[in-house]
């Protein structure tokens, strides 16, 4: 149902405005890291090797993927497309757009689009639509915020599969393998998720890497289910026994933070507002060092058909926040005593604010040892 | 994304393995006058950067530079502060963080006045982004397709790699029997089971996929939904296991049906050797199992950047011939007595098992 609605966004855009405006075709790529452009105008959520669609403003879609196992589930998932196996992927579509010669073609992502086919964007009148792409992917159609929502919450039921599958001795990928098999059997077909455990020495989060779970130790994990293609995020922290008074001081900060961002997110604020609410509740802790790309990455970012969905919530970027857009407000940063921590709460903007998707409760958890 | 286990075991991936893989690699630039190799990464073609230094990507992408001597150079847009995780699973590389790794990887060739000519991993497919940086920043170099190169070296398959398939394997046989306990009644259940116990037991990635009723669409795929199991369905489980990937499939079947191709199929796996075409070998063979027709076949291996990619199937190249000692992961798919049923086994060419 939302991706009829999207495929006629978008070719309705592809018209544009004047003619001289006009796309006559969009050639979009994905794979399973990148795969939202793809997604957006197949409904296809590819999952190994490539896929290309050629988007015609008729609403016909070719869509080529070099796996046959993908072709099968392609043609499972997305009955409405023309789907081609296509195992010289480059070759197949590079003949397609030979045949649309006088036609304006526009591109999404470009930077990922095979070598091969970009380097004959003059020859092809190839032209770099990522932008183009990027607005529909932020600005969201009701029925997409609807996917958002019923994603955050199995965000926090999932979560809560989670926290009671902690105890000391089991090893950090036994954490995720308990909430992977509640996903998939509630309607979640993929999930992005990372992990830290232990204390001071832990500066950040990464897969799992066999770590076994001790009493004292602080549990970080962001956990982002998919429904329908829309992944939601939740940040949480846990502590394995009970919390010391620096983590609970800590994430006092943290949810301080998380709050003020959260209370400025509204209809025509910019990322940067956002993401200085934040660092200034930092900084009036004398903490602001820790708001630097030194031991933070972003404070928050989109949440849609990817799971690090523009835009970025950054102090430098001034991309203006609209109703209809979801981001994942996260002031996520280390801590010079604690170690890592995370907090985090997915957000439908709205004109005059915005509705706080996940309902877990923002607690620095204790796990009874 | 990755999120299951990740991590190099010496014990697993010995350095000195890694060191040997670099060292044909670098044996077949010398012979094909190439002064250095650039190969990509991602989570999606992780296989060529993860058997030159062990490094899988859980996410983002990156590149790998492989000079005639030295550290190769790791350039990845990943923060610094995942470098400290990278290290651990990446023995060998000096790695760097940037935002720009086609430009860092361009200055460095650039800067080394004997570097001529230049060898890429699939260089048709390199990302347009990466490729215009390292074509900017190294403008005299001439750029070389490096694919079967790499794909030369990847004919045979060492102990160590051999030891982690076998791992690998040994994760889906066992996950797969989560199909056989009748706990789940809906392919979603299942699909969360089998993953589950793939996980459980260290798996990196499990893709689960289902056919579940199978008599009336053998097409598998991912699912999460409660869609009742039929009476015959099949179940497929690609699974990594530090960074070597496997599959297998398994038809189940409530009236025991299944068991007699399950047996037959066992047996091919066993019995597969070289100098005779995979189609010709395939037919003959079918005859063991009475009043059975194979509709389809196909043969993957690790050759590049992907973890598995079909190298021939009854669709494409039916006349290809497999080398001794070649990894292949066989998928046949027959109509037994009206009945269909598919299989899914890897193995190694003249050898009884992984």
């Amino acid at each position: 149902m939302i991706a009829g609605e999207r495929l006629i966004r978008l070719v309705d855009a592809m018209k544009g405005a004047r003619a001289d405006e006009s796309l006559d075709a969009l050639l979009v790529y994905g794979n399973a890291w990148q795969g939202d452009y793809l997604r957006y105008a197949t409904d296809f959520g590819i999952l190994e090797g490539q896929g290309i669609a050629i988007v015609r403003q008729d609403g016909h879609i070719t869509l080529y993927v070099d796996s046959p196992l993908e072709a099968d589930r392609a043609a499972l998932d997305c009955p409405g497309i023309e789907v081609v196996l296509a195992p010289d992927i480059t070759g197949e579509v590079d003949a397609a757009l030979n045949r649309m010669s006088n036609q304006k073609i526009g591109a999404a992502p470009q930077r990922l689009l095979p070598r091969r086919i970009a380097a004959r964007a003059k020859d092809i009148n190839l032209t770099d639509q990522t932008a183009f792409v990027d607005y529909f992917l932020m600005a969201k159609l009701p029925g997409e915020i609807d996917a958002i929502r019923k994603a955050a919450h199995l965000a926090d039921e999932g979560y809560k599969v989670f926290m009671q599958a902690v105890r000391p001795g089991r090893a950090d990928y036994e954490l995720i393998a308990e909430a992977e098999a509640f996903f998939r059997a509630n309607g979640v077909d993929d999930n992005f998720q990372i992990i830290g455990v232990g204390g001071g020495e832990v500066k950040g989060m990464a897969p799992p890497s066999g770590k076994r779970l001790k009493r004292g130790d602080m549990v970080t994990t962001e956990l982002t289910p998919c429904v329908d293609g829309y992944y939601a995020q939740i940040c949480r922290t846990l502590v394995v026994g009970e919390a010391n008074a620096e983590q609970k001081a800590a994430h006092a900060l943290w949810r301080e933070s998380m709050e003020a961002g959260i209370a400025t997110v509204r209809d025509g604020v910019t990322a940067a507002d956002i993401a200085k609410a934040e660092n200034d509740v930092f900084r009036k802790y004398g903490m602001g060092k820790y708001c630097t790309n030194e031991f933070t990455r972003v404070r928050g970012h989109g949440m849609g058909l990817f799971a690090d969905s523009k835009p970025h919530i950054l102090e430098d970027v001034t991309t203006k926040i609209e109703t209809g857009m979801a981001l994942i407000v996260h002031p996520n940063t280390y801590h010079p005593v604690v170690g890592y921590m995370v907090l985090g709460d997915g957000v439908a903007v709205e004109d005059d604010g915005c509705e706080v998707l996940t309902k877990t409760p923002r607690e620095l958890f204790s796990v009874a040892v | 994304m990755r999120r299951g286990l990740m991590g190099r075991n010496e014990k697993e991936l010995p350095v000195a393995a890694i060191e040997a893989r670099l060292a044909r690699l670098r044996g077949a630039m010398q012979a094909a006058g190439l002064d250095a190799f650039v190969v990509y990464t991602n989570n999606v073609r992780p296989s060529a950067v993860t058997w030159i230094t062990g490094f899988t990507p859980y996410w983002s992408d990156a590149l790998l530079l492989v000079g005639k001597s030295g550290a190769p150079a790791f350039a990845t847009a990943l923060s610094k502060r995942v470098s400290e995780w990278i290290r651990t699973t990446d023995p060998v590389s000096e790695i760097v963080n940037t935002p720009k790794p086609g430009s860092l990887i361009g200055e460095r060739l650039k800067s080394d006045a004997s570097v001529r000519r230049v060898g890429v991993l699939e260089y048709d497919t390199l990302p347009a982004g990466l490729a215009n940086d390292l074509a900017a920043a190294a403008p005299t170099v001439e750029w070389l397709d490096g694919t079967a190169l790499f794909a030369g070296l990847r004919r045979e398959i060492d102990s160590a790699e051999r030891d982690l398939l076998a791992r690998a394997d040994a994760i889906a046989v066992a996950a797969l029997r989560e199909a056989e306990t009748g706990k789940a009644s809906d392919a979603g259940t299942l699909a969360g089971l089998i993953e589950q116990h793939a996980r459980l037991a260290g798996a990196e990635e499990a893709y689960i996929a289902v056919a579940p009723d199978l008599d009336a669409d053998r097409r598998l795929n991912r699912t999460s939904q409660p869609t009742p199991l039929a009476d015959r369905f099949a179940v497929r489980a690609s699974v990594a296991y530090k960074g070597c990937w496997v599959r297998r499939t398994r038809t189940f079947a409530k009236d025991g049906s299944a068991a007699k191709a399950d047996a037959w199929f066992a047996s091919v796996v066993q019995s597969i050797g070289p100098k005779k075409p995979l189609a010709a070998q395939l037919a003959e063979k079918i005859k063991a199992l009475s009043g059975a027709t194979m509709d389809s076949w196909m043969a993957e291996s690790c050759v590049g950047s992907y973890p598995l990619s079909v190298i021939a199937s009854s669709r494409l190249s039916a006349d290809a011939t497999p080398l001794d000692g070649q990894f292949l992961v066989l998928t046949a798919e027959a109509t037994i007595g009206g009945s269909p049923w598919i299989g899914t086994a890897p193995l190694i060419v003249s050898q009884k098992a992984l």
